[in-house]
């Protein structure tokens, strides 16, 4: 089965948890990039949620008066 | 004997009841009394059924018949009902002004001569306060306030009449929002005015309970169509199905004025399905807003991260480059004092060497024949030969002897 996706609330904390940790300044330079890379997905993900309408959860609505 | 019998008609009497009425009651009276019967006719006319019913609200002490000439009731039902926002309609207690009319054929009649809606709205307020107090020391009052509105709140069940103007408001207005956001709506079917509003709400509330975990929001909507007939909407049973639910309720029931239960139990209350609407929108915008704050802040905290290091670097290479030019111009300076050296050591080697050679110079002077020539010695050459000793001369040789400043041909003649 495939990995639930992160849900909004828990990419925007791993986000803040991201900009604390470089907040901090004693991150390496390599380090930094791999958290740039994660930051700029979980941003994504969030303005997914919020921008892109989600086809299945659209049909699961439409389908409750069958029941 | 027989008493002379004074004997009227019907007529006759019902003539004097109504002088004595006419007498003893002459003006206009305000009256308190519940409403039984509203019956508007083809006429324009209303007839009305008025009750008073005692302390325990059971038994009815008091019924009269009242009418509402159409001249009246035109101007007092819109007047009624734009002030209390409620229907002009059985059930609801009222204060009017009326007159005592008796009739021959219909008796007692009151006649409607004006009304106060602030008794309607203080009885309705009462009631309302009544059902608040219930459901606060059942301690469920402030229950749907508590939940929290998701940040991402796009899962919106909606119960509201499928044909009403303010469903499709509401729907247009979250489709076309100026940001783009994507809504989920779905709407469950209810009646909203009438006297099955309170069951067909709680019935759209239960189906959308099964389902709660589809949802973030209700959204209860009744847009359009007149103000009037909030009654519905005070009512203790549906308040407390909607003090209890487990999603957050927005109510946008449409009214200006008076607070109904519901919306003082509900989690959030706006005055119009748009506004309901504006509402999430706005939800959404915020949490879009924080987003972009949090994005803002990573990239401002690399950047300054990344200006640092390259400030960092640049420190690096100017000391790099300052040190590089300091030892150079520190080997510089002692290749100069090497060379300097060396100049000097060479010239005095030079210098050394220089007068070696004029010595040299002197000594040969000082032994060049011509030298010793000059002070006073002589070479004898014999046939341009020098002559070294006597041995090489015969008497009778010619010879030649030359001095520093010449030479003079001789004869040897004696040895």
């Amino acid at each position: 089965m495939a990995k639930k996706e992160k849900s909004y609330n828990e990419s925007v904390v791993e986000l803040k948890s991201i900009l604390a940790r470089i907040e901090k300044e004693e991150m390496d330079v390599d380090d930094l990039s791999a958290e740039v890379k994660k930051a700029s997905e979980l941003i994504a993900l969030c303005r997914g949620k919020l921008f892109k309408a989600d086809e299945e959860l659209k049909n699961v609505l439409k389908d409750l008066e069958h029941e | 004997m027989t008493e002379a019998r004074e004997i009227f008609s019907l007529f006759e009497l019902n003539q004097a009841v109504r002088e004595a009425v006419k007498l003893q009651l002459p003006n206009r009276y305000w009256i308190r009394a519940e409403l039984s019967e509203v019956h508007p006719n083809r006429n324009g006319h209303c007839y009305l059924e008025f009750i008073e019913k005692d302390d325990s609200n059971r038994q009815i002490i008091a019924k009269s018949r009242g009418i509402i000439f159409a001249n009246t009731f035109v101007l007092l039902k819109s007047y009624f009902e734009e002030q209390t926002g409620t229907a002009f309609t059985a059930g609801i207690k009222v204060l009017v002004s009326v007159s005592v009319d008796f009739s021959e054929v219909y008796s007692i009649s009151l006649r409607v001569w004006d009304i106060d809606p602030n008794f309607t709205l203080g009885d309705m307020a009462r009631k309302r306060a009544e059902i608040i107090r219930r459901l606060e020391q059942e301690g469920v009052l402030n229950l749907n306030k508590e939940l929290e509105i998701p940040s991402v709140c796009q899962r919106i069940a909606v119960i509201s009449s499928a044909t009403a103007a303010g469903y499709g408001d509401f729907c247009n207005q979250l489709e076309n929002n100026a940001y783009g956001f994507v809504f989920y709506t779905k709407l469950f079917p209810s009646i909203m005015q009438g006297e099955r509003t309170e069951a067909s709400i709680i019935e759209a509330l239960e189906k959308i309970y099964v389902h709660a975990d589809l949802f973030d929001v209700v959204v209860l909507i009744r847009g359009g169509g007149a103000t009037s007939d909030l009654n519905s909407f005070d009512s203790y049973l549906l308040a407390a199905n909607c003090a209890q639910f487990p999603l957050p309720i927005i109510s946008g029931i449409g009214h200006e004025r008076d607070e109904t239960v519901i919306d003082h139990v509900a989690h959030t209350r706006v005055k119009t399905p748009t506004a309901a609407a504006a509402l999430l929108i706005e939800q959404q915008a915020r949490t879009l807003g924080e987003l972009e704050f949090l994005q803002r802040g990573i990239a401002h905290r690399i950047q300054s991260l990344q200006q640092q290091r390259h400030a960092l670097f640049e420190n690096i290479c100017q000391r790099l480059i300052f040190i590089a030019n300091f030892k150079t111009k520190t080997m510089l300076s002692n290749l100069e004092t090497i060379r300097t050296s060396f100049a000097v050591a060479v010239s005095r080697f030079s210098t050394g060497k220089k007068h070696e050679l004029s010595m040299m110079e002197q000594y040969i002077q000082l032994v060049s024949p011509q030298n010793i020539l000059k002070k006073g010695y002589a070479l004898v050459l014999k046939n341009n030969k020098i002559v070294k000793s006597v041995n090489g001369i015969q008497v009778g040789d010619d010879l030649q002897v030359r001095m520093a400043d010449g030479s003079v041909d001789v004869k040897s003649i004696k040895k």
